[in-house]
Formats: structure tokens, C-alpha cells, sequence
């Protein structure tokens, strides 16, 4: 069930092509997220979501309606960006009844919807202040209020955290998807980080360089990548540049250390890489997994992780650990055996 | 030992500058006072105030400098927000542009207004009516280096183009826009705007003069080519008019700003 439809959407400005060859169709009440990396597009695709942008070609629609030309006023679509853009002239309550206020709906409806939403946002307190007597995070949840107040049939989010405190951002973070549920509001969110995409989403959608990379479940982006671009933005990742040993059986070897992939396309004498993520990785051997031996290079504390940095026949191997206490935790310089299943890794 | 020196300097420089700028002033106060002889007297200024002729090119005057103000903002709030939303690349060119009436010597700007102007097809300087209309025109320019500065400078304190999103995606439409969201934002930018081209028409003389029109500047004029006291009681009453408005814009953009403060954190 299509409820919003980009079908080969593109936007060039001048010579710089912004977004191409878009295709996505978004159900109904579903919340998905862009994720890439700052000018891949993800805001130029948003915009022309929201009318801000028209595309070069290609065609965008909400329940089979053609959106495409339609001017921003008339979309019905509720945007929130990433500096909160609030009216600095009005207070919180009427920032939030502004869309109805414009659009001529009675008072009493226009007063009745600012406390649901100031309801909504836990802020009832504050209907009376400026924007300015208010904190960054209370700032963007005016904002969000202010965009759904017109009950729109479309959210749209540009990295509306990027500006927050970290403490903050992972509580507005799930704040949004409590609201975005309690609704049941389609939503596009856009960010470069991971993690957010990853805990917010039904979907992601991962762009670079104007392009969709890879489209899933956040489980499928991260356990399947299926270019190593995702591979590499999606979490942390060891590519090991290996020989192939076995086209058929997919062997294949660093060094002289064999080691079998999991996932195998077509193996031919173009280099290639063996992906494997750091917490797959573990300290032993294991007959029948995939074993590597090599030397400890730096060990680095990232709160509840370690993580271990090998040198594999010259090439870097991350290994990640739980900070337990019962760990142990090898010297830099130390000969260190690692093992990892055979499904954890694959050819890219 | 340092702070010392650097503050008995920094003292000395402002003493002298103050001398500088007040001194004359008092001179020409002080005389202005002694029409009376002997005696300090408001003399001069009575005879000013009684004189129908201050009285009417000062409403005149007035009268062009509101019109000229009402205009100058509709001219250019809407420009400048045009140039900030879409124009940006532009921005340099309309600056250079607005600063011409400081480059442009206004005598040369006003033989080049009537030349074009009172000809066919225009004919602006056959009545009274239609030569107004061109004064204001021409006061409009003379003030605009002030007011796209002042403007300029009040959009720049906003993030206009998102503003502008956030209200059309909440369904605004372009006049809901600017009178709710632009001018309400630009209210002090666009009164010291105001004041400055005010206070720029009151003072104004060269168009006045050769549109042959009653304005104050050619009035004052000429009272100071027959008489002698009542030239210095103008002089002190235009510094004054001036430095009045200076004082209402301090006063609204600090009134502003306490706002801001004292409600924020
Ligand atoms: N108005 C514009 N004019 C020219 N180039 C633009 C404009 N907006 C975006 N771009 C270009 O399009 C590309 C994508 O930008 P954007 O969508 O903002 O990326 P993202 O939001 O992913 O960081 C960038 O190369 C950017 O420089
Ligand atoms: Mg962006």
C-alpha cells in the first residue's frame, strides 16, 4: 500500500545533480529515515517533499494526488528544521496555532488543538513564553508541535537534533518516536547519524552522492549491507583485502590463512574484500570457524566497549568487547588469536 | 601601571572629540540666546516659532517625510526580502547600488531628476501635486543607503529564509508572511530606518530648493541669508529634532532588547 510515492525523482542545480534516479513508495504510517553523509542529498530530497525544491524531473505523489508543482502553503505538510525556526514575535502557543490561524480555522478549534499539542509535547507550563526564555531541546518540541498542530498527512524532519546537547538529542529522540507512533503520521527523518536512523526507523533508506544506496529494515541495513559504502557508514566494519582461493567454495585467503565467506557472488580475479563486523569477532580459536592470528596494535576504551586493533598480515583488524571486568585484556604488541562464524562475513 | 595610561588616553581622545563636536554647538546656543541684548533670552526662538512660514514648510517638510518614510518601507522590506530569499548572489550589486546617493553629488542628481522628470513624457513639475510626487521620489532615494542598511541589517539578525518555510509549510501565504512573520521581526530595524530617513528629509535642502517647493531646508536658507539670530535658534532646533530621533531608536532598540532579556534566562 503506496501512501507516498517519489518515483524517479531528480534535482541538478546548474551542473551539480543534488538527487537521482529517487524511487521510493512510503506506506501509510510508516517512519523512515535518509541516512548518509552532509551533501548526499538527503535535505534536497526532503525539500522537494515539502515544496521547497522543485525536482528537475520525475514526479512525487500523497495518496495518488500529484504533489509535484503544488506550492508549499497548499501541501499540507509539516516540517521541522534543524534550527527549530521558531517565530521569535510569538509566544508558544501561538507558534503552535499559527498554521491554523492562517489557514482561518474558528478560535475555539485553533485554542483547542494548542493545548492538545502543548499536551502532547508536556509543555502546558510554558504556552505563554518566547522562544528565546526556552532551551534548545523545549525550542524543537514547540517546533514539532507547531508542524503537527495542522494535522498533516506527512512529517518531515531535517536533522531536527543535529543542534542538541547529547543527553538531550536521545531524549527528544525517543520523544519523537513515542509522538510519531501515538499519531500514527508517516514521517521522513533525515540524518547522518547512524544511530538515530537505526532506533527510529521502520526504514532506511541510505543515499550517497545523490543516490539511494539501500533501501531496508534497520536489521537488513546493518546485518546485510549490499554496497560497501553501506558497509562502511552503517556501524564499523573490517574489509580484508583477501585472494580467492576456491571460487566455487568460496575460500579465500589473507596471507597464507584460509578463511571461507559466508555470502559469495560470483568470484573472479578482481580484488575483493572480506567483511566482517568488530563485535563478530572473539579471542580463541574454533575449529571449523574462521581464524586469524596476528599481532596487537592499540587498544582503545570507548565506554562500555574495548576496542582491540590488530595487525592481520599488515592489514587492520578492529575487534570489539564488552568492557567487562572478568575481561582480559591483551598488551599492545602481544600475539592475539581471533575466530568469527562463517555466516558473520562475506564477499564485497 | 599599563591599564592606567591606556585609560588617561582613552579619556583624553573622548574629551577632545567631545570638544570637538560640542563646542561649536554651544557657540551657535549661546548666540542663539543673545538677540535680546545683555540678557540670555528665548527670544530668537519665539520669533522663529511665531513666523507662519517655519510653521508651514516645517509641516510640509513633515508631511514629506512621513510620506517618504510609509513608502521607503514598502519599497524595501519587501526588496530585501526578496534579496535575502532568493537573491542572496545579488546581495553586493544592490548594496553598491543603495550606497550611490552618498558617491553622487545631490546637485547633480537633481538637474538629472528635473531633466528627465519635467519633460515630456512625465511632466512632473507642472503642478504643485505632481511635483511632490517627484520630491518624495527623489527623498526615497536619498534615504535609501539608511533604510536598506537599517533593513538589511534587521534581516540579517533573522534566519529569514527558514522562517519563511516553517510559515508556508504551516500554510501561510506571501502577504500572511511578511505582515506576521517579517515586519513583526524587523520592527526595530525598520524604525531607526525610519527615524534616520525622517530626520534626512527634514534637514533636506538641495531638492527642495530647486523643485521650488516649501520645504524647511531652503527655508532656512534663506532666513539665514536676511536675519541673524534666528538662523542659530533653527540650527539648534534641527540638531535637536536629530538628536531626538537618535534618541527614540536607542531608546525602542534597547526597550527591545530588554524585552528579550528580561524575559529570557
Ligand atoms: N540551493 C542549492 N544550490 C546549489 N546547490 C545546492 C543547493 N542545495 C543543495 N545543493 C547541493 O546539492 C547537494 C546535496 O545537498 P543537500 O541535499 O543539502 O545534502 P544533505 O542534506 O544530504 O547534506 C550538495 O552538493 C549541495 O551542495
Ligand atoms: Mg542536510
Amino acid at each position: 500500500m503506496s501512501y507516498l510515492e517519489l518515483s524517479n525523482v531528480k534535482k541538478s542545480f546548474g551542473t551539480t545533480i543534488a538527487v537521482d534516479d529517487f524511487n521510493l513508495s512510503i506506506a501509510q504510517g510508516e517512519f523512515v529515515s535518509f541516512l548518509g553523509p552532509s551533501g548526499c542529498g538527503k535535505t534536497t530530497t526532503l525539500r522537494m517533499v515539502a515544496g521547497f525544491e522543485l525536482p528537475t524531473s520525475g514526479q512525487i505523489s500523497l495518496q495518488d494526488k500529484n504533489l509535484t508543482y503544488l506550492p508549499p502553503n497548499k501541501r499540507n505538510v509539516g516540517m521541522v528544521f534543524q534550527s527549530y525556526a521558531l517565530f521569535p514575535n510569538m509566544t508558544v502557543a501561538d507558534n503552535i496555532g499559527y498554521g491554523l490561524k492562517v489557514t482561518g480555522k474558528p478560535k475555539k478549534e485553533t485554542n483547542a488543538r494548542i493545548k492538545e499539542m502543548l499536551g502532547l509535547i508536556h509543555m502546558e507550563e510554558q504556552h505563554n513564553k518566547f522562544p528565546s526564555q526556552l532551551s534548545g531541546g523545549q525550542q524543537q518540541r514547540v517546533a514539532l508541535a507547531r508542524a503537527l498542530a495542522i494535522r498533516p498527512q506527512v512529517l518531515l524532519l531535517d536533522e531536527p537534533l543535529s543542534a542538541l546537547d547529547a543527553k538531550i538529542r536521545l531524549e527528544l529522540r525517543l520523544e519523537i518516536r513515542r509522538i510519531q507512533q501515538q499519531l500514527g503520521i508517516t514521517t521522513i527523518y533525515v540524518t547522518h547519524d547512524q544511530e538515530e536512523a537505526l532506533s527510529l526507523s521502520d526504514r532506511i533508506v541510505v543515499m550517497s552522492k545523490g543516490k539511494m544506496e539501500q533501501v531496508g529494515t534497520p536489521a537488513q541495513i546493518y546485518t546485510s549491507p549490499e554496497t560497501e559504502f553501506v558497509a562502511n557508514f552503517v556501524g564499523q566494519i573490517n574489509l580484508l583485502p583477501v585472494k580467492v582461493v576456491s571460487p566455487t567454495q568460496g575460500k579465500v585467503k589473507v596471507g597464507e590463512q584460509i578463511l571461507q565467506a559466508g555470502k559469495f557472488g560470483h568470484l573472479n580475479g578482481n580484488p575483493i574484500r572480506l567483511a566482517v563486523r568488530p563485535e563478530e569477532l572473539n579471542h580463541g580459536f574454533i575449529e571449523g570457524a574462521n581464524n586469524l592470528s596476528g599481532k596487537v596494535e592499540a587498544i582503545s576504551y570507548l565506554g562500555s566497549i574495548v576496542r582491540i586493533r590488530l595487525d592481520v598480515e599488515g592489514n587492520p583488524i578492529s575487534m570489539d568487547v564488552f568492557n567487562e571486568r572478568k575481561l582480559t585484556i591483551p598488551s599492545v604488541g602481544d600475539d592475539y588469536q581471533v575466530t568469527f562464524p562463517v555466516e558473520a562475513c562475506w564477499i564485497i | 601601571m599599563k591599564t592606567k595610561r591606556i585609560n588617561f588616553w582613552a579619556f583624553f581622545w573622548v574629551v577632545l572629540a567631545f570638544l570637538y563636536f560640542f563646542l561649536p554647538m554651544y557657540g551657535t546656543l549661546d548666540f542663539s540666546l543673545r538677540m535680546k541684548k545683555g540678557v540670555l533670552s528665548l527670544l530668537a526662538y519665539q520669533k522663529v516659532l511665531a513666523d507662519p512660514q517655519f510653521l508651514a514648510s516645517f509641516r510640509y517638510s513633515a508631511i514629506m517625510g512621513v510620506i517618504t518614510v510609509i513608502f521607503s518601507i514598502l519599497l524595501f522590506v519587501p526588496t530585501v526580502y526578496w534579496i535575502h530569499l532568493k537573491m542572496r548572489q545579488l546581495r553586493p550589486l544592490v548594496e553598491i547600488i543603495t550606497i550611490l546617493p552618498f558617491i553622487i553629488p545631490v546637485i547633480v542628481y537633481v538637474f538629472g531628476l528635473i531633466r528627465t522628470f519635467s519633460g515630456p513624457p512625465f511632466q512632473l513639475t507642472l503642478t504643485p501635486f505632481k511635483t511632490d510626487i517627484l520630491m518624495v521620489a527623489g527623498y526615497i532615494v536619498l534615504a535609501m543607503p539608511y533604510m536598506f542598511r537599517a533593513i538589511d541589517v534587521g534581516m540579517q539578525t533573522i534566519d529569514v529564509r527558514t522562517l519563511t518555510e516553517a510559515a508556508q509549510s504551516l500554510g501561510a501565504n506571501w502577504a500572511q508572511i511578511l505582515f506576521n512573520v517579517i515586519f513583526p521581526n524587523l520592527r526595530t530595524a525598520i524604525l531607526s530606518g525610519a527615524l534616520i530617513s525622517f530626520a534626512l528629509v527634514i534637514g533636506e535642502l538641495i531638492l527642495g530648493d530647486f523643485l521650488a517647493r516649501p520645504a524647511l531646508g531652503p527655508y532656512m536658507v534663506e532666513v539665514g541669508r536676511d536675519m541673524a539670530y534666528q538662523p542659530a535658534a533653527l540650527a539648534i532646533m534641527s540638531y535637536a529634532l536629530t538628536w531626538i530621533c537618535l534618541g527614540l531608536i536607542t531608546l525602542f532598540s534597547r526597550s527591545n532588547n530588554n524585552q528579550r532579556q528580561i524575559l529570557g534566562r
